[in-house]
């Protein structure tokens, strides 16, 4: 109280003059034609700016929120993405069409892959063998052994899980194999990294006659277990043939930089247990 | 304190806001806004010099509250009257004489201080007020150059005139 009586001696003509500007600013904006027009108009567009300020503010404060929300949606959008590419593959023939409606109509619309958004904590590009942490675990539905993508192209391969993270094999690891094809064309081949420069993988088992163009679109093939077919992986640089061998080495710039690698999307495949079960019993007789 | 005369300065209250009513507010109806006198500022001018800032600006507002009800402009010339009353304080503070003011002082009247002590304070004081009136009149900074400045320049030279004129004439003491 004392410190306000303090403030109000010293700077009492102050105080007064606002408090009594304040009133007439109220008068003449409420009593006077002209006046109040002049404020009303000013008053939209300032309270305009100042709304859009006030937006801005909090837009940037919950951005991280956002984000969250936005890569679950991207995973969500995803999943639904690759598994209309798998249902629209099928070709809509009669017999398609007939059995659809029968007990099989579950196994051709049948949603195959779910994303599960996760962060990459940790990440190395320089070594022989790359490896790259996420912040999403057991508990979170993510198993050994699935893919790991980013939105515009190939991430890794979970190789061990914890409650709540999993480390994946990075694409730029010598023991990474992705079965991959070119776009445009049947053949398919093997995406693998030779422990050269971290931006180009290469694709291996395409037939030489093939001629390809740089620049062509590799994408994951549809034999793949771990990766949703037709998820774009890079693009041709250049391709050679090595010496007393019919198939061509393509050299392919990846369409995700591995040194990016942040907001990633591990890939589930429904599926993968019952097909790796039937290889398996292929490969023991 | 005591030497605070209430009536001299009630009579200018209702002297300067008559004048202000009856002739000079009919002249600038007349003249479509361009010879706008503002006088009724001169009561919060010679108002006592020891009367505090809070007392001099609430009395500032009141006297042009009472022209603004008047001439029907609301809040107008109450604004510029309570700030004329915060800046009359802050030049007294600033043209303070040598040793500061004392009793034998009691308003600021070239009486006191002479003409070109009283010129000094009174340019500033209406250029500030005058300034402020049209500032408040127009209400936006758009009419800045085209019509606030050239208005005050006008105003203020005009009423200068007035204030030296009506000065002279009655050469207040308290």
């Amino acid at each position: 109280m004392h410190s306000i009586i303090q403030l109000f001696i010293r700077h009492g003509g102050l105080l007064t003059l606002v408090v009594l500007e304040v009133v007439c600013f109220y008068l003449i904006a409420s009593f006077n034609d002209s006046q109040r027009q002049i404020s009303s108009v000013s008053w939209l567009k300032y309270s305009g700016q100042l709304l859009e300020w006030k937006t801005e503010g909090l837009d940037y404060l919950s951005l991280k929120e956002q984000n969250e929300r936005l890569r679950n949606q991207i995973a969500d959008l995803g999943t639904q993405l690759t598994n209309a590419r798998l249902a629209g593959g099928t070709p809509p023939d009669t017999f398609a069409y007939a059995v659809k409606i029968d007990t099989l109509e579950r196994q051709i619309a049948r949603p195959e892959f779910t994303l599960i958004p996760a962060k990459v904590i940790s990440n190395t590009i320089s070594g022989s063998n790359n490896w790259l942490m996420i912040n999403r675990g057991r508990r979170d539905g993510v198993q050994p052994n699935t893919g790991v993508i980013t939105a515009g192209g190939l991430a890794g391969i979970v190789r061990y899980v914890s409650d709540d993270f999993a480390v994946a094999m990075s694409v730029l690891h010598r023991q990474t194999k992705i079965s991959a094809s070119l776009k445009n064309y049947e053949y398919f081949g093997s995406l693998i990294w030779e422990g050269d420069d971290p931006q180009y993988m290469t694709l291996t088992d395409i037939p030489s006659h093939i001629s390809v163009q740089r620049g062509d679109t590799v994408q994951v093939s549809q034999f793949s277990l771990l990766f949703p077919a037709g998820h774009l992986a890079g693009r041709v640089d250049s391709a050679y043939l090595k010496p007393g061998s019919n198939f061509l080495s393509i050299v392919v710039k990846l369409s995700q930089t591995p040194a990016a690698f942040n907001n990633v999307y591990v890939v589930n495949n429904k599926f993968s247990d019952q097909i790796d079960q039937l290889q398996q019993a292929v490969k023991d007789e | 304190m005591n030497s605070i005369n209430i009536f001299p300065n009630l009579w200018r209250f209702i002297g300067l806001t008559a004048v202000q009513f009856i002739i000079l507010s009919k002249v600038s109806l007349t003249a479509n806004g361009y010879c706008n006198i503002l006088l009724y500022p001169l009561f919060i001018l010679f108002l006592p010099i020891q009367l505090a800032t809070p007392a001099a600006v609430f009395l500032g507002f009141l006297i042009g509250l009472t022209v603004d009800l008047l001439t029907q402009t609301p809040g107008v010339n109450a604004s510029a009257g309570a700030m004329s009353g915060y800046i009359r304080a802050a030049l007294l503070f600033r043209y303070a004489p040598r040793g500061g003011y004392t009793a034998k002082e009691p308003i600021p009247s070239p009486h006191y201080f002479g003409w070109r002590w009283f010129l000094s304070v009174t340019a500033i004081f209406f250029a500030v007020h005058v300034f402020w009136y049209f500032s408040m009149a127009y209400f936006t900074p758009v009419y800045l150059l085209s019509k606030i400045l050239p208005q005050t320049l006008l105003g203020w030279s005009l009423t200068m005139v007035i204030v030296v004129l009506y000065t002279r004439l009655f050469n207040p003491k308290i």
